[in-house]
């Protein structure tokens, strides 16, 4: 019964301003969530969900278009909002994904939501991979923990046009077997030839496990690379850019193909409010995607 | 720029002239000092000769707490919320005032990414500055922003018993023509105004050579100085709301005590509070103040500059007198050229530099 109301406001809205295409009725205030249903839940691991929303508004729903690495603001009204990064393609028309982790107080209210609920979405915000400069090339993705959450839209993208790239070749890395997400998927990807997808574990604490053991950056003497046709992107915990980079380094990759997503508390999301400045850069609109250099040119980012 | 003149005395008539069809804010006395009120149709209250005032007049452009929208958490809408907007003038704004507003026009008002509640209230909202003389705390001749060339309406310039009035704009122009007797400005009138620019100009201690800040943000950003402000800092954001050119802010959600709605709103925040830059799982990017300090003089002297061309200060000082713990821009300038220098003369002292 409520879910019908929030839609019934919604096309009032429409109403009032129903000269305004999608696109211009979310640039007339960026800071206005757009309700959003629940159509679908799936849970990752003990901590983590993935999320499938539908905007409700028709014109808005079909104006929002992303690139693999932007995000969102999702709002739980009443309670605030969090940014969430895109985990699906921009391929996927219609829906869109969170992959979410119930670490704060929206995230945690969302994970108690149901199909059907409703929730509030404003976006997509920030820079995200380079996508259509990647094309052509080999791709090196290394993603650890959560960070596989943004890494997904860019693999899934990659997946949806495979014939557009070269060598594609997956790292991931776990604390331990239970906290690896999307594991069926993954693990049927692992006959693919056309992907090279290795798992590992720091650790598989007597869990069943039939992938690496250890740390992700111990995979990279199992790659072979070829470092003038290659970019590569990094996603997951801040202490691992650091040796995961050192080891593409090694490897030859070039300073500008190496890209890296930085997740810091991005409040306003349109380089407002100044939560999430990194040395002279806002991370909402300058990032979160930046390549190895221009992080490397930021103070106290790396 | 086009020039008009006025008698002092008609400044209240222009006052009333705006009062009209303006809320009119200005510089009030309040105890032993001042602040920008609202004056209604009474210009004696109007103190012009001020110094500077308590808090900055960005107050009326981003205001403390501002509702962005309603929302409804039982039907889970939101709900589109049409801000009441005051036509104001706010008259009386010393140069570095002005300067401030025209940074925080740079980042408010955007083709990309535009604010749309800032946006309004600064297109309904004009500016009569007025020149001034400087205080032991004032230091805008560091940065230029003595001066002011854009971003007000009418600027009135002392020159003895008239006002050299700048106009920038046709609004304040007709309510000028209107309300005073304005005539054209006579070659003594030019006179008066150069000599009165001079004596301006003299009244200010030499500035420090700032062109070497950019710079020495970067270098040294590991300096010892940081940890020094840092132990200082008591992380009270006084410094942030007496800023005129700080703007960040925060966003919350305000229930109603019956749980059903509800408004967000945006409030002044601070880089300096301690919880500024963590995120939800816990991690606090800024977790020392030493780096909060840091983080905030970085944006204003380098972040800022980097992408506006501007340096985020205009040497108001209200920051040198509400800051308990003496940490101010001109404290930060100091030490920084002074380490430089020591750094200097250490390494010609070990032979590892030319003199």
């Amino acid at each position: 019964m409520d879910k019908i109301i929030g839609a019934n406001e919604t096309e009032q809205i429409r109403r009032n301003y129903e000269t305004l295409s999608g696109t211009e009725l979310m640039k007339r205030n960026l800071y206005r969530p757009w309700p959003a249903r629940i159509t679908s839940i799936t849970e990752l691991t003990a901590t983590e969900k993935l999320f499938e929303l539908r905007l409700i508004d028709p014109e808005v729903r079909e104006a929002f278009t992303h690139t693999a690495g932007q995000f969102v603001e999702l709002s739980i009204f009443g309670v605030g909002e969090a940014p969430i990064s895109i985990s699906s393609a921009p391929s996927k028309q219609g829906f869109i994904e969170l992959c979410v982790r119930s670490a704060g107080s929206v995230t945690g209210v969302l994970h108690d939501k149901q199909c059907g609920d409703i929730v509030g979405l404003r976006g997509p915000f920030g820079r995200g991979f380079p996508f259509e400069e990647m094309k052509g090339h080999d791709i090196l993705l290394v993603a650890g923990g959560l960070g596989i959450a943004p890494l997904k839209s860019l693999i899934n993208h990659i997946h949806d046009e495979r014939h557009a790239f070269g060598n594609v070749t997956i790292l991931y890395g776990s604390k331990n077997p239970s906290e690896v997400m999307f594991r069926s998927q993954f693990e049927m990807w692992q006959h693919r030839k056309d992907f090279n997808l290795i798992l590992t574990v720091d650790n598989t604490e007597d869990q069943p496990w039939d992938g690496e053991v250890g740390v992700v950056t111990k995979l990279f003497n199992r790659i072979d690379i070829d470092p003038n046709n290659t970019y590569a992107a990094i996603v997951g915990p801040p202490v691992m850019y650091k040796f995961v980079i050192a080891e593409m380094r090694k490897k030859g990759l070039h300073f500008d193909r190496i890209y890296v997503s930085f997740e810091r508390a991005m409040k306003c999301g349109i380089g407002k409010c100044g939560h999430c400045m990194v040395g002279h850069q806002y991370v909402c609109v300058d990032g979160p995607v930046f390549n190895y250099w221009e992080a490397a040119n930021i103070q106290g980012a790396m | 720029m086009l020039f008009r003149v006025i008698d002092k005395n008609e400044i209240e008539a222009l006052v009333r002239g705006f009062a009209t069809s303006y809320e009119v804010v200005g510089p009030v006395k309040r105890g032993e000092s001042y602040v920008f009120d609202e004056i209604g149709c009474d210009p004696s209250r109007l103190c012009v000769d001020y110094t500077t005032t308590l808090l900055p007049p960005k107050k009326y452009l981003l205001p403390p707490r501002e509702v962005l929208f309603k929302f409804s958490t039982a039907q889970n809408s939101v709900q589109d919320f049409e801000q009441e907007i005051v036509p104001r003038v706010l008259f009386g704004l010393h140069a570095c005032d002005i300067n401030a507003i025209n940074r925080l026009d740079k980042v408010y008002i955007d083709d990309e990414y535009d604010d749309p509640y800032y946006h309004k209230i600064r297109e309904n909202t004009l500016i009569v500055g007025i020149s001034c003389m400087p205080s032991e705390h004032c230091f805008c001749n560091v940065w230029g922003t003595d001066e002011v060339t854009q971003g007000y309406d009418l600027f009135l310039h002392d020159i003895g018993d008239r006002y050299l009035v700048s106009i920038l704009s046709v609004r304040a122009a007709e309510v000028l023509t209107i309300s005073t007797s304005a005539r054209e400005a006579s070659v003594q009138d030019s006179v008066d105004f150069q000599t009165r620019n001079a004596k301006f100009r003299s009244a200010f201690p030499s500035a420090n050579n700032i062109s070497e800040l950019p710079m020495l943000m970067d270098a040294f950003y590991n300096d010892a100085l940081w940890e020094e402000l840092g132990e200082r800092c008591l992380s009270c954001a006084a410094c942030s709301v007496v800023c005129p050119t700080c703007h960040c802010f925060n966003i919350k959600d305000i229930l109603s005590p019956n749980g059903e709605e509800g408004t967000r709103v945006r409030v002044w925040d601070s880089c300096c509070s301690p919880d500024f830059a963590a995120v939800a799982h816990g991690h606090n990017f800024r977790a020392t103040a030493a780096s909060r300090v840091r983080n905030r003089f970085y944006h204003k002297f380098l972040g800022y500059p980097s992408k506006h061309g501007d340096v985020l200060c205009t040497g108001c000082g209200r920051c040198e007198v509400a800051c308990k713990a003496t940490i101010n821009p001109r404290v930060v300038i100091d030490g920084l050229q002074q380490d430089a220098i020591a750094q200097r003369n250490s390494a010609i002292d070990k032979g590892v530099a030319r003199g």
